[in-house]
C-alpha cells in the first residue's frame, strides 16, 4: 500500500505534450479514478505511473520513494490493460501464477495464492483452459486475478471493463469496487465513462487536453463542477447549457433569456461577485434539475415547446424547444405532454449554475 | 398506462417524420416472437462444386506435363540402370547397393553436420540480428543491407568467398594465419576447415532471410503481453523467453523449413568452393548425387538417390513441423 504522488509531471510525445504539469495526490487505500475523453492524457499519466512510458518532466513518488527511474518490475505495482494483455500459450492457472513465479514464489504459496485469487473471483472452474476459451467476462477477471494474486502497493486499472456488454460492466463495477474495498490496496482506475467513475472512485481526477480540471469526491465533481467543460463531461444526461444575459443590480440580479427571466438566490448573487457587468452568461441546469408542466407554475418558468419524447423506460426525457435552442428535461413516465405543445420548466435553483461566458469557470 | 400508449403513438408521428428507420425498427421488435420448435421443411443443395474441376483442368494439365511426367519418369529410371547408352530394368538393385556404398552414408552423415551448423547459426544469429534490427532507429537502412547477400546468386557468392579464402591473396584467410589461428596453407583445401567454410558461405548468404523472417514476426509480438509481463515483475531477458519467443515460432518454424530444405538442394557455392573435396571432406549428398549423376552418368543410381533424398526431406519436414507446432499448445 502506497500514497501515490504526481508532482509536476509532463509528458511529451515528440512535439506534442500528452500530459501538462500534473499534480495530484492519491491518499494511501484510496480508489482514484482519473476520468477525460480519449486523448486526454489520463492513460499516458497511468503508464507513467506502471513505468512504461519515461516521465518527460517531474516526479512521481511512492510514499517517499522517487520512482521515475525504477523499471517497471521494481515498482512493485499490478496492472489491469484495457484489452486483458493474458498470456495464450499460458493456461488460466499460469496466467494468474505468472508474476509469483517472476518473483520466485516457492510452489506451494503459487498454489494457495492462484486458487484464493481465483475462488474470489469465482473463475476456480477456468483454471486449467487458455485463454482463448473465455469470454470476455471470464478474461477480464482471469487479468484481475494476476494482478491481486500477490500484494503490490498499488492497482492500476486500464479501462478493464470499457469491452464488455452493458450489463456485464455494470455488475463488474460493483464487484471492482467491492475489491478494492476488501483488499484495501490504493488504486488507480482510468476511465473514460464518467458512470464508472462516479460509481467507483473515492476520489476523481478530471483530465482534458492533456490538464487536470478537477480533483474531488465524485458528488464534489457532479454538484460543483469547477468549469463548465467538467459540468458538461460528468452527468448523463449531460447537463443543458444556455446563454443568458445577467441584469440587475444590488442584491436583485436575474438571468435573462428570450423565453424566461429568472432571479438568482440571494447567496449566488454574492458568488457572482460582481461579474454581472459583462452582462453574458451560461447557465448550467442538469435535466433533473428542471420539471416540466403543461400549465403555467405561479413562480418564474421557462416557456418552451415539445420537441420529442423519450421514454427511458423507469424515466421520460422530454426535449424542449425555446426559441433558440432546445434543452432536456426529466421527468416521470405519466407525463402526458405531446410533441408541439407548450409547456413550462421550472429551475430548481439551489442546482443550477453559472459559467463565465469566456473561460468557462463556475461561478456557483 | 393508456396515457403511455397513446403517447407513444403520437411521439412516433413525430418520430417518423424524422427518423423513419427507427420507428420502423420499434414496430418490427414489437412483434411477440413464438419458440421455434420445427425444422425447414426443405433444405437447399449445397453449392455445387463440380465446376472447380473445370476451372482446375489446365493447370492441372500443365501441372502433370511439366513435373509429375518428369517425376515418374524418376522413379522409373531409379528402377533401371541407365547410363548414357540406354537403361535395363534392374529391379530395386540400385537401391539395395546403396546400403553398401560408403560415400553414399557418409554424404547423409556430412550432410547431417552440414544442416544442423547451417541452422543452429542462422536462426541463432538470424533472431538476434532481428531483435537489433527492431530496437534500431536505422531498421530501413539495416534491413536493405541485410538484404544484399540474399541477392546475389549462390554460385557467384561461391566465387566471391573462393576469393576471400585464397591461401595467397585472400583477405580472410590472412586474417586468420596473422591471428595465428588458422597454421595450414589453405582454408578449402584442408580437410579441417573446408566444412566451416562452406557452412560460413551459406551462414554469410541466408542469416539475413531468417533475420527478415524473424523481424516480421516481432512486429506482431503483442506490445500489451510483453507490457503485462514487465508489470508481472519480468526482466527484458525473461520477456523474450516468455513472451517474444512463442509468438516467434509460426514464423521461425517456416524460415527453418525453408533453409533445411534449401540445404538439401542448394550445392552451387559449395561446387564452385571445394567441389566436395579436399578428398570426400565436404561432399555432402546433394554434391554426392551430382557427381554420380552427371559426373559419371549413372542416372539411374542418381535417380535411386534422389528419391531417397526427396523421402527423407518430407519426413523430416513432417517432423519439424509437428515439433515447432507444440509449443503454440491449443491454438493449433
Amino acid at each position: 500500500m502506497a500514497t501515490v504522488s504526481i508532482r509536476n509531471v509532463w509528458k511529451y510525445y515528440g512535439e506534442t505534450p500528452a500530459v501538462k504539469d500534473l499534480n495530484i495526490t492519491c491518499p494511501d487505500g484510496s480508489f482514484v479514478s482519473i476520468l477525460g475523453p480519449s486523448g486526454c492524457g489520463k492513460s499516458s499519466t497511468m503508464r507513467m505511473i506502471a513505468g512504461l512510458e519515461h516521465i518527460s518532466s517531474g516526479d512521481i513518488m511512492f510514499d517517499d520513494v522517487r520512482v521515475n527511474d525504477l523499471a517497471p518490475k521494481d515498482r512493485d505495482v499490478a496492472m489491469v490493460f484495457e484489452n486483458y494483455a493474458l498470456y495464450p500459450h499460458k493456461s488460466v492457472y499460469e496466467n494468474i501464477a505468472n508474476p509469483l513465479r517472476l518473483r520466485g514464489a516457492s510452489e506451494s504459496t503459487v498454489k494457495e495464492r492462484v486458487e484464493g485469487a481465483a475462488k474470489l473471483l469465482e473463475i476456480s472452474h477456468l483454471l486449467g483452459r487458455r485463454p482463448h476459451e473465455l469470454s470476455g467476462g471470464q478474461k477480464q477477471r482471469v487479468a484481475i486475478g494476476r494482478a491481486i494474486v500477490r500484494e503490490p502497493k498499488l492497482f492500476l486499472f486500464d479501462e478493464p471493463i470499457a469491452h464488455l456488454d452493458a450489463k456485464l460492466r455494470a455488475h463488474m463495477r460493483g464487484e471492482i469496487k467491492h475489491l478494492q474495498r476488501t483488499l484495501g490496496t490504493t488504486m488507480i482506475y482510468v476511465t473514460h465513462d464518467q458512470l464508472e467513475a462516479l460509481s467507483m472512485a473515492d476520489y476523481i481526477a478530471v483530465m482534458h487536453d492533456g490538464e487536470l480540471q478537477q480533483w474531488g469526491t465524485p458528488s464534489e465533481i457532479f454538484n460543483n463542477p469547477v468549469n463548465a467543460w467538467v459540468a458538461g463531461f460528468v452527468g448523463e444526461p449531460a447537463m443543458n447549457f444556455l446563454t443568458c444575459g445577467i441584469k440587475g443590480e444590488g442584491d436583485a440580479v436575474s438571468l435573462m433569456h428570450k423565453n424566461f427571466e429568472i432571479p438568482l438566490l440571494p447567496g449566488q448573487v454574492r458568488q457572482l461577485n460582481g461579474a454581472a457587468q459583462t452582462g453574458v452568461a451560461r447557465m448550467g441546469v442538469r435535466p433533473d434539475a428542471l420539471s416540466i408542466s403543461m400549465t403555467k407554475p405561479s413562480e418564474a418558468a421557462i416557456r418552451g415547446e415539445i420537441f420529442v419524447n423519450e421514454l427511458l423506460g423507469g424515466d421520460m426525457l422530454v426535449e424542449v424547444e425555446l426559441d433558440d435552442c432546445r434543452i432536456r428535461v426529466k421527468t416521470t413516465p405519466e407525463f402526458a405532454g405531446k410533441p408541439g405543445e407548450a409547456c413550462y420548466l421550472t429551475v430548481n435553483r439551489d442546482k443550477w449554475h453559472v459559467f463565465d461566458a469566456g473561460d468557462g469557470h463556475a461561478y456557483f | 398506462m393508456t396515457d403511455v400508449s397513446s403517447l407513444s403513438g403520437s411521439s412516433r408521428d413525430v418520430a417518423s417524420q424524422l427518423f423513419r428507420a427507427r420507428a420502423h425498427s420499434v414496430e418490427v421488435e414489437a412483434r411477440p416472437r413464438a419458440e421455434i420448435t420445427h425444422k425447414p421443411r426443405k433444405f437447399n443443395p449445397p453449392m455445387p462444386k463440380y465446376y472447380y474441376y473445370y476451372l482446375m483442368a489446365p493447370a492441372i494439365a500443365i501441372l502433370a506435363f511439366i513435373s509429375l511426367y518428369p517425376f515418374f519418369w524418376l522413379i522409373i529410371m531409379s528402377l533401371q540402370d541407365v547410363d548414357i547408352g540406354g537403361g535395363e530394368w534392374i529391379g530395386l538393385k540400385n537401391y539395395t547397393k546403396l546400403f553398401t556404398d560408403a560415400r553414399f552414408i557418409d554424404g547423409w552423415i556430412l550432410l547431417a553436420q552440414y544442416s544442423i551448423m547451417c541452422l543452429g547459426l542462422q536462426v541463432g544469429l538470424g533472431v538476434t540480428l532481428a531483435v537489433v534490427v527492431n530496437s534500431s532507429k536505422y531498421e530501413k537502412y539495416l534491413v536493405t543491407a541485410l538484404l544484399m547477400p540474399m541477392m546475389m546468386a549462390p554460385a557467384v557468392a561461391g566465387l566471391l568467398w573462393l576469393f576471400l579464402y585464397n591461401g595467397t591473396f585472400g583477405w580472410y584467410h590472412w586474417v586468420l594465419q596473422s591471428a595465428g589461428i588458422l597454421d595450414s596453407a589453405s582454408i578449402l583445401a584442408s580437410a579441417d576447415t573446408a566444412m566451416y567454410a562452406i557452412v560460413l558461405v551459406d551462414v554469410w548468404q541466408w542469416t539475413p532471410l531468417i533475420t527478415i523472417i524473424a523481424l516480421a514476426g516481432l512486429k506482431r509480438v503483442p506490445r500489451d503481453q510483453l507490457e503485462a509481463n514487465m508489470v508481472d515483475g519480468a526482466s527484458p531477458m525473461r520477456n523474450f523467453f516468455a513472451i517474444i519467443l512463442p509468438n516467434l515460432y509460426p514464423v521461425l518454424l517456416i524460415a527453418v523449413l525453408l533453409r533445411f530444405m534449401d540445404n538439401f538442394r542448394f550445392i552451387d557455392s559449395i561446387l564452385v568452393l571445394t567441389g566436395g573435396g579436399p578428398g570426400s571432406a565436404t561432399k555432402i549428398l546433394p554434391v554426392y548425387l551430382f557427381e554420380v549423376a552427371f559426373k559419371f552418368f549413372k542416372l539411374g543410381r542418381g535417380a535411386a538417390i534422389a528419391l531417397t533424398l526427396l523421402i527423407v526431406t518430407i519426413l523430416l519436414g513432417k517432423l519439424l513441423v509437428r515439433v515447432f507446432e507444440k509449443p503454440q499448445g491449443g491454438k493449433g
